[in-house]
């Protein structure tokens, strides 16, 4: 289950990101912006359920 | 000509009457390949956890722990070496009304349209497999066809009569000549193999390919692994056939080399796991430092990345210096540029440090220690 995400810059490509995924068992993955990544999928039905991803921008 | 047959004369020994090679559509049905762990214990999750492409699905289970292994218990004589184990070590106290406990195996619509689904012309299949367990009873074993337009299930059972006794399995669907499959490479035909279900997924009796419904979906299942202590149950020898086979003609098994069978588990999953120092990086300042992975072989989709821990401890990863030592901060590392075929892992360690970075210093990327996982990329459906 997800604990949070957080979107992820890149310093030396500002247009790419990454997710920063901590899930309740302390997991921690990267998972790209795709929808047919299945954890992507995940992040999606989280949101929709409530949750709340952190940019804290570029 | 079908996308999974290759014309060959002379190589046509699993039983097929006409010249070809049939290229299997289940990988690894023979569980030879175990990526990620030839046993894994305190499973309570869905997801793959031992076995590739094999996943479990626990829903809404409380209680239920287990081990899921690589195992070398086989049918004997059948030229088998490993089979899937699924043991219980905690058992669900009460089967509700919402749990279920079942083996997925999911399959990309794009390797699929030779079946012709959707036209009159739709291939029957035939699902063969060995299985064994301590429960013995009525098992559901379904196909999902995940369609846009609309999810189908075609519901069968078998029985396993003598408890702990390897028996042989074999369950023919015909096509479905009304819904196609999407060609895609995303999670489009499911066989879902039920070890437990709870009332809200049986009682809807249905027949051929039928419009999804959850009381659909495990009808028939009487069997209860979940709920019985100590309970095992083993798979292995999984091939699924175009066309309508019997015990008598159903091809023999699809070996393949261990070779072959791994680098097509791993379009779908691979990590690495490594000694020492394994790559080299740069520096792009003094407190920023990257490098650069590619794959052994492309993903099914952009995966998603795990890194071990960054850090100095045994496992642990970091960037050194070009001189070979642990800078003063090791800060945090993140994957990024994540595609079908490398990524990079990132590392900014926020803090400068004398014993740190020159931007432009070539880098050692380190994990401390022998045969440590230091990445993992996850492109499963």
């Amino acid at each position: 289950m997800i604990s949070t995400v957080e979107k992820k810059y890149d310093d030396m490509l500002s247009s790419s990101f990454i997710y920063k995924v901590t899930f309740s068992d302390n997991k921690l993955m990267f998972v790209p912006h795709n929808e047919e990544n299945r954890h992507y999928q995940e992040i999606l039905e989280w949101v929709a359920n409530g949750g709340t991803i952190v940019d804290n921008g570029e | 000509m079908p996308l999974n047959t290759i014309p060959n004369k002379g190589l046509t020994s699993r039983g097929y009457s006409s010249d070809r090679i049939v290229t299997p559509l289940i990988i690894n049905g023979d569980m030879s390949v175990a990526q990620r762990s030839t046993s894994a214990s305190s499973v309570s999750s869905s997801g793959y956890h031992a076995l590739d492409r094999f996943r479990f699905g626990f829903t809404d289970t409380d209680q239920l722990v287990a081990t899921i292994s690589q195992d070398t218990d086989v049918p004997s004589g059948q030229g088998f070496s490993n089979s899937m184990k699924f043991l219980v070590t905690t058992v669900e106290t009460a089967l509700d009304a919402d749990d279920a406990l079942q083996i997925q195996y999911r399959m990309e619509g794009q390797n699929l349209q030779n079946l012709k689904y959707g036209t009159s012309n739709a291939e029957s299949l035939t699902l063969s497999f060995w299985v064994k367990s301590s429960v013995t009873g009525t098992y559901a074993l379904t196909f999902k066809n995940s369609d846009d337009g609309g999810t189908k299930l075609n519901v069968n059972t078998y029985s396993i009569s003598s408890a702990n006794t390897w028996e042989k399995k074999i369950i023919t669907i015909s096509g479905d000549t009304a819904t196609n499959i999407d060609n895609t490479n995303e999670n489009k035909l499911e066989v879902l193999w039920a070890l437990s279900a709870g009332s809200n997924y049986k009682g809807t009796s249905s027949s051929g390919w039928t419009s999804y419904s959850a009381s659909k979906l495990f009808n028939g299942q009487t069997a209860d692994i979940a709920t019985t202590s100590s309970a095992n149950f083993y798979l292995t020898g999984v091939q699924l056939e175009v066309g309508e086979f019997d015990s008598t003609t159903i091809p023999s098994f699809p070996f393949e080399s261990f070779e072959s069978n791994l680098r097509k588990c791993q379009r779908y999953y691979e990590n690495l796991t490594a000694n020492g120092s394994l790559n080299i990086g740069h520096a792009y300042n003094t407190t920023q430092a990257r490098t650069y992975f590619q794959y052994r072989t492309k993903k099914r989709a952009a995966p998603t990345i795990t890194l071990a821990t960054a850090g100095n401890g045994d496992g642990e990863i970091s960037f050194l210096t070009k001189g070979g030592a642990y800078v003063g901060t090791i800060g945090t590392h993140t994957a990024l540029n994540v595609a079908i075929d490398r990524f990079n892992i990132s590392v900014n360690s926020g803090t400068y440090s004398s014993t740190g970075w020159v931007a432009g210093d070539a880098v050692f990327f380190y994990v401390n220690g022998n045969n440590y996982v230091v990445w993992e990329a996850d492109a499963e459906l």
